[in-house]
């Protein structure tokens, strides 16, 4: 009986450790170390080809894409909001939208190391946040509604999609040249390819449609000619140019996979040049 | 002869070269327009055609990209509503693709939106307005909107955090619509957007120590101090920022610079002097001997509200647009992943 009864004071003691940045940050740095270490086990796959590693490198990384998820759930619930608000919040997310990614093509496709990059690109972004100040900033009145978080949650993983069809396209045209067994047939690494970039584009166009709906009624007008925007704009009319040049044949395959990689360059100028580098109505710090 | 002009019109290859330049335009235009933000800043606070007419008149260099890409969207929503057309015709066939085609029509729907609502839309930002107030609407002559209850929210450090309006449009003196503006939550109507943007205070008059006469008087447009005899000095305007220009007095701006009242003296209800009073400046000869020798406590502020008030009459068709693609996204991942589940996957020439 009296376990029962201490209990419920039991739960809230826990959900307070949890919500502290401190236990946060220690669960943060568990799963950096987790997607290095899976990163490491999957490198030394590509060498070795070592079953045990690559099952140790996908438990390891599904470890740390939990850990992350944890951390993103406990912040989102001590915020209230989908924290996503400055500089270390948004490399937080797209570090995790990238792992999410990357989980689905492993899953789906068993991929391995074919999606390194987007692997790299996770610790890359987590590593350069794990410094910054991990402090939940006040939310701002008019990003508290719904359509901000779905602007968000879409926003991100359309990116994140873009950034792993960088990734396929970069090695279509190594393997295009190195024909080698380390790495997916040319016919898989397409349709990885053109199976990303069409994901990619459909999160990243509901993306713009929420954003829309949410500045008309924010500020009165769906678009504006902020460069943000402007720059939004291009990145889905490149994409859809994409998701078309694929039913030409002189664009399929290797054009393909420099359309891809040039895509990404637009996607990391809109994501970080204009948020770091300008002044628009998406800052970044 | 007119199949070939259609084939060229619903062309897949025309897309790809309208988009392409169009992105590339856009890209190059985009630093032009970050670069020079006294042609380019005001943009959102106006109309297209609004800017065309001024500035983009005025800097035909900077701005020719702007048209071109403008021109470049046009021709390609036409393709794509070729293409669309083309596709219904063939619907039985390739009904699979009703995602694709869905996102193809709110793009075209989007794109005449956005151009209808440039050319015949209008919008007017930082409109001023007091409680019980009423302010013409820009764009839709014989509407007015009037402010009936404002109340800023503030946190507990005393930071704004929501500006709550309570609004009615009205037709002549018919309310057609009454709501709350706040945040995130506009009044709507017939394409008119009505949105909170700031609120702030305005110096209405001043609390006045008159030692001769041993009070203190609030004094703002409208109030009157009584004097001995009957008389009593009405104040019929307030300016804080007055100045006084080929014998006429006018408003500087809303910032206390030099304050001045219109006052009107009363005897027994007759008016026996009218003028203006330049706080801290010598009296006027009429209102010596009458003990009104006021010493300045504080300011009288009242509360007003900043509001954009928009009007897009394609907004609603915009929205439409955003619908179908938001559907068209949905179906064509439903048929991505159901054709993939079937090892369904041609190869396209």
């Amino acid at each position: 009986m009296l376990i029962f009864a201490a209990l419920p004071r039991f739960g809230s003691i826990l959900i307070k450790m949890m919500e502290s940045p401190a236990f946060q940050s220690v669960i943060l740095k568990f799963a950096f170390a987790g997607y290095i270490g899976a990163t490491g086990l999957y490198l030394a796959h590509a060498v070795g080809r070592k079953p045990l590693w690559l099952k140790a490198a996908f438990r390891i990384f599904l470890i740390a894409f939990g850990l992350q998820t944890l951390c993103l759930a406990l912040r989102w619930y001590s915020a209230g909001f989908l924290p996503v608000t400055n500089l270390f919040s948004t490399q937080f997310f797209f570090s995790w939208a990238l792992a999410l990614t990357y989980l689905y093509f492993e899953i789906r496709y068993r991929i391995h190391a074919t999606g390194l990059f987007v692997v790299f690109l996770t610790l890359l972004l987590l590593g350069s946040a794990l410094p910054r100040d991990p402090a939940l900033p006040p939310l701002i009145p008019s990003l508290d509604t719904p359509l901000f978080t779905w602007h968000i949650i879409f926003s991100f993983t359309g990116y994140a999609l873009f950034a792993m069809a960088f990734s396929l396209g970069v090695l279509y045209l190594v393997q295009k040249k190195l024909q080698s067994d380390l790495l997916p047939p040319l016919a898989t690494l397409r349709k990885l390819n053109e199976e990303a970039i069409f994901l990619g584009f459909c999160l990243f166009t509901l993306c713009l449609i929420l954003g829309s709906i949410w500045a008309h009624i924010a500020w009165g007008y769906y678009f504006s000619w902020n460069i943000k925007s402007v720059w939004s704009s291009i990145v889905w009319l490149f994409y859809a140019g994409m998701c078309h040049a694929k039913f030409i044949r002189r664009w399929q395959g290797t054009g393909y996979a420099w359309l891809s990689i040039a895509g990404f360059f637009v996607v990391l100028f809109t994501y970080l040049g204009i948020g770091l580098l300008m002044q628009s109505n998406h800052p970044l710090e | 002869m007119l199949q070939r002009i259609w084939s060229t019109l619903c062309s897949l290859k025309l897309a790809i070269i309208l988009a392409s330049i169009a992105t590339l335009l856009a890209m190059g235009g985009s630093l032009i327009m970050h670069f020079n933000p006294e042609v380019f800043g005001n943009l959102d606070a106006t109309t297209l055609s609004g800017w065309s007419r001024s500035l983009g008149k005025e800097h035909p260099g900077l701005s020719s990209w702007f048209y071109a890409t403008g021109i470049l969207i046009i021709l390609l929503a036409i393709n794509t509503a070729c293409c669309f057309i083309d596709w219904l015709t063939v619907i039985k066939a390739r009904w699979r693709k009703t995602g694709e085609y869905l996102i193809h029509l709110g793009f075209v729907l989007v794109v005449i939106a956005y151009f209808w609502g440039s050319l015949a839309g209008s919008r007017s930002e930082r409109n001023r307005v007091g409680e019980g107030e009423m302010i013409p609407v820009k764009g839709m002559p014989g509407y007015y909107l009037r402010l009936d209850k404002f109340e800023p929210l503030l946190n507990e450090r005393g930071r704004p955090i929501d500006m709550i309006n309570t609004v009615s449009l009205l037709e002549g003196d018919k309310v057609v619509k009454r709501g709350i503006v706040k945040t995130n939550t506009p009044l709507l109507h017939d394409g008119l957007v009505v949105t909170p943007a700031s609120f702030g205070r305005l110096t209405i008059g001043f609390e006045l120590l008159l030692p001769s006469l041993g009070k203190g008087y609030r004094l703002t447009t409208g109030d009157a101090i009584p004097f001995a005899d009957g008389k009593r000095l009405v104040a019929d305007a307030f300016f804080p920022d007055a100045v006084r220009r080929n014998g006429r007095v006018f408003n500087r701006s809303d910032n206390v610079g030099q304050p001045a009242y219109l006052l009107r003296l009363l005897d027994n209800d007759e008016t026996v002097w009218s003028g203006w009073y330049f706080l801290g400046r010598p009296q006027p000869e009429a209102l010596q001997g009458l003990g009104f020798n006021p010493v300045v406590r504080r300011p009288v502020y009242r509360t007003v509200s900043y509001l954009t008030i928009n009007r897009d009459p394609g907004s609603g068709v915009a929205l439409v647009g955003g619908i179908f693609i938001s559907l068209g996204v949905l179906f064509a991942l439903f048929s991505f992943y159901y054709k993939r589940s079937r090892g369904d996957r041609p190869e396209i020439e």
